[in-house]
């Protein structure tokens, strides 16, 4: 089945950062971070505490605007764009610490993730004309079949926050997908689970790369984002220490005298 | 000339009442991040135990003023122990509905404790204007003006010289921070409250002897106070006070040179526009939460 | 057949046979206002329950919609089929200009503003006496007829009151159950994964603000008509208060609630003599305890359990579902 776009034949980066600065107070966050991220590859970024990573994160799914710096999405800029307009643009992201609507079931979880991709409006919705019933049927079938591609098409109809944690998170992946984004931007999306779940969530990213999606993490798990990284961008105090395949950044210096510290 | 000096008179005194009321809203929301939609009817229940106590129980002015501000700070307490703690997802709905509770209760209270008919206390001291570039300035106005500038440098004094005070402000800063440092945040909460009550209560007692005092006086007072905490910026004292006053000469300047009628509207139209232009308000450094 | 099509057949049923056997002309005049209360309450409930948003002004709408038909027809001599549409464009209109600034922020500000928007409708009502007759009210609104019939007062005016109520359940159903319903209660639990999968918080926000006050000015127009004689006094504060507390009873996001809140809160009064000294104690105590003990109110703790019990039922025969 296929949930994206389809592969993408466009060489250009799809992500482009370039000189992001951002500043809390007297504190630099961010500080002259620039980086690509190609079509169709899936880039992790990684750093110690307090590296920046998510404020980076923040910068480009809308939350704040950069002090300085663009942010350029399939050649255009978007720094300082309202959340739900990226998101039309085709960015969604999921979140830390799992953000469903809980009061709400699965399936309806990954409707209202299909939002942007539907055209209902008030007035649709008050005369629910036959384009809408129809447009209403898709939309559930498509969710289904966003469910299915997780593994939760048995949970459908329960309420989405009695879930364990693990299925929480695919709910939310499954959510994300539903608004056909070009660019899925995944907050720590190991964290919280077990080794086992970890695996089979590096496992579910990799068909949702295969489908033409282009993929952004930030993590902690070193496992997860070696196993399955095209590039890694690694921060440190709010500064880009190093860029390159996982392989490289194994073998990289800096990087491990910034994660073990400078005495180590 | 004359004409706007004595607009000015009457703008200062009322911006001083709505000075102390946006202060009770501010402190509040400082330590607890609660608005409290009851806050004009502690200001009902000031003037009206006041009432009582002074004109009713022929009480000296001093200890009259002293028990209605206690019996209002009691109320504080109650309500805090009794409406605000108990909550256990504290959302603003759910809060601003219980509060909005809370100020219809006191309001049915205060109607069948003193019925529905409106009373006025005389002034503090003699009633003989005085007269100052050709615009009288009513003796009351300068008691008004002069309590309040004492409870400011009181308050001013709380914050930056007592423990309490302080450690009040740190649980407006960070409240989990403070939580760690020992700090007893619950009981802040509730002296928060006890203060804004207090607050509430003092602007009912001066207000008493310059309007006419009913059950339903407060609902207007507590919007104009909002109204005034919003324009310096709520959460900033010096805010208030700057948002009371002016608040007050505009009401002033507006009933003398466009119309009576217009006074109530003046409040909510300005409370309209600072939440279009400046949502943190004139002096407002705190950012207002969007989203 | 869908659960909510039996729920709307024995609600039907049920307004019919009221409607059908009740004679006294005093019963079907109660029954007329508590389909104005129900129309309100939806109205509110939309915007209270499914948006999260509060209105402490609501009276507002109401009266902006009753006013507005009442002067054009009074004043001006127009049919009310046309001073209606026009007083819902009005309200609709102020929702805007209100619901802008105030629904950007959160929700002690939209409580507030709407809070003083009220009060200065208010005011609005009784001093410009020239249009509405301040504080005695204005008198002689024409009743809506249909032709020759009459469809204001008396078991027409009951029929006419249920029927838009009917209608305006249908759509709440309707809207609830849709893409911008399902955004609606997304926003309701958790803005900031709304404004993530693409909702546009503020406009969906504005949009229910106007909506609701859009069915206020409903309610307001057939009160208007019905009575044929409106004061600022049925649109003050406390009938605002009275709205929400129909609300906050019936449970937030409950359709049905509004109607169960609106049906209580009106027969009250009645059964009650007493109350008319201790109604402002009474609604506020009602607010505050189901705030505190039962914040998602009666009707819905009960068909929490309901839709719990269903589930498990729907879970224990997974075949059989489509």
């Amino acid at each position: 089945m296929n949930v994206g776009n389809g592969p993408s034949t466009d060489p250009a980066p799809l992500l482009k950062a370039e000189g992001l600065s951002k500043a809390f107070g007297g504190v630099q966050a961010l500080y002259d971070v620039s980086f690509a991220v190609d079509a169709g590859s899936v880039q992790a970024v990684i750093g110690p505490n307090g590296a920046g990573k998510t404020t980076l994160f923040n910068l480009i799914t809308g939350i704040f605007p950069p002090d300085q710096g663009r942010i350029l999405f399939a050649g255009d800029p978007i720094e300082g764009m309202a959340v739900h307009r990226l998101v039309a643009r085709g960015i969604t992201r999921t979140f830390q610490n799992v953000e469903l609507f809980a009061n709400m079931s699965v399936l309806e979880n990954v409707l209202v993730g299909q939002h942007v991709c539907l055209r209902t409006g008030l007035w649709g919705a008050l005369g629910r004309w036959p384009r809408v019933r129809k447009e209403e049927t898709e939309a559930l079938a498509r969710a289904r079949e966003l469910l299915k591609f997780v593994g939760l098409d048995d949970v459908a109809r329960d309420r989405s926050g009695d879930l364990p944690f693990g299925w929480q998170r695919l709910v939310e992946i499954a959510r994300a997908l539903a608004a056909r984004p070009r660019l899925l931007l995944l907050d720590e999306p190991a964290a919280g689970l077990n080794p086992v779940e970890t695996a089979s969530l590096g496992e579910l990213l990799r068909r949702i790369r295969a489908q033409g999606i282009t993929l952004l993490l930030v993590e902690h798990d070193m496992s997860l984002v070696m196993d399955i990284s095209d590039s890694i961008l690694v921060l440190n105090q709010g500064r880009k220490l190093a860029e390159g395949t996982p392989r490289e950044i194994q073998k990289s210096s800096a990087v491990t005298k910034a994660y073990l510290g400078a005495a180590g | 000339m004359q004409e706007l000096l004595q607009y000015l008179f009457s703008g200062i005194a009322n911006g001083a009442i709505y000075a102390v009321i946006a202060l009770g809203f501010s402190m509040l929301y400082l330590a607890t991040e609660l608005i409290n939609f009851a806050q004009g009817e502690f200001v009902m229940l000031g003037a009206l135990s006041f009432v009582t106590f002074w004109t009713g129980f022929q009480l000296p002015l001093g200890l009259a003023f002293f028990l209605a501000v206690l019996v209002v700070a009691a109320f504080g307490v109650l309500f805090e122990r009794l409406a605000i703690r108990p909550v256990r997802k504290p959302q603003p709905i759910t809060l601003i509905i219980i509060t909005v509770g809370a100020s219809i209760l006191l309001r049915g209270i205060g109607m069948l404790t003193w019925g529905k008919d409106s009373y006025s206390v005389p002034p503090f001291s003699h009633n003989e204007p005085l007269v100052i570039g050709g615009a009288a300035l009513l003796p009351q106005s300068l008691w008004i003006v002069g309590i309040v500038l004492v409870l400011m440098v009181a308050l001013q004094l709380f914050h930056k010289r007592t423990l309490t005070g302080k450690a009040m402000q740190a649980c407006a800063i960070h409240r989990q921070a403070a939580w760690l440092l020992g700090i007893p945040s619950d009981l802040m909460a509730l002296l928060a409250f006890v203060l804004s009550a207090v607050l509430g209560a003092v602007a009912g007692v001066i207000i008493a002897p310059i309007t006419m005092c009913g059950y339903d006086m407060g609902t207007m007072l507590g919007l104009r106070g909002f109204c005034a905490a919003m324009l310096g910026g709520l959460g900033s004292t010096w805010g208030a006070v700057v948002g009371g006053f002016l608040l007050g000469i505009l009401e002033a300047l507006g009933v003398g040179y466009i119309s009576s009628g217009i006074k109530d509207a003046i409040a909510f139209l300005l409370l309209l526009l600072i939440l279009y232009a400046r949502p943190s308000g004139i002096l407002g450094t705190q950012a207002v939460h969007r989203f | 057949m869908k659960r909510s099509h039996v729920r709307t057949l024995i609600f039907l049923a049920l307004v019919l046979g009221w409607g059908a056997f009740a004679r006294n002309p005093y019963h079907l005049q109660l029954l007329a206002v508590i389909g104005v209360h129900t129309l309100l309450a939806l109205g509110l409930n939309l915007l209270m329950g499914f948006a999260g948003q509060i209105s402490l002004g609501h009276a507002a709408f109401y009266g902006i919609g009753a006013y507005a038909s009442g002067v054009l027809t009074v004043h001006l001599g127009w049919s009310p089929w046309v001073a209606g549409p026009a007083a819902l464009a009005l309200a609709a209109a102020v929702a805007l200009v209100v619901g802008l600034p105030t629904l950007r922020l959160t929700g002690y500000y939209l409580g507030m503003g709407t809070l003083g928007f009220g009060m200065i409708v208010y005011v609005l009502f009784r001093e410009w006496s020239g249009l509405t007759g301040g504080a005695s009210g204005l008198v002689g609104i024409p009743p809506l007829c249909l032709g020759p019939i009459e469809l204001s007062s008396g078991r027409n005016g009951f029929w006419l009151i249920w029927l838009v109520v009917l209608a305006n359940f249908l759509l709440c159903e309707r809207l609830i159950d849709s893409r911008m319903g399902r955004a609606l209660r997304a926003i309701h639990d958790s803005e900031r994964a709304a404004a993530a999968v693409g909702v546009d918080t503020a406009r969906l926000k504005v949009m229910v603000f106007v909506l609701s006050a859009v069915m206020a000015a409903l309610a307001g127009f057939l009160y208007a008509h019905m009575m044929s004689f409106i004061s600022p006094s049925s649109f003050d504060f406390m009938v605002s208060i009275r709205v929400v507390t129909m609300v906050v009873i019936g449970g937030m996001a409950s359709v049905w609630g509004a109607l169960f809140g609106a049906a209580l809160l009106t027969m009250l009064p009645e059964w009650l003599h007493v109350f008319a000294d201790y109604e402002m104690m009474v609604y506020g105590l009602i607010l505050m305890v189901v705030m505190i003990f039962l914040p998602q109110g009666l009707t819905r703790g009960v068909m929490d359990l309901y839709e719990r019990w269903q589930r498990s039922l729907d879970r224990s025969r997974p075949s059989a579902q489509s």
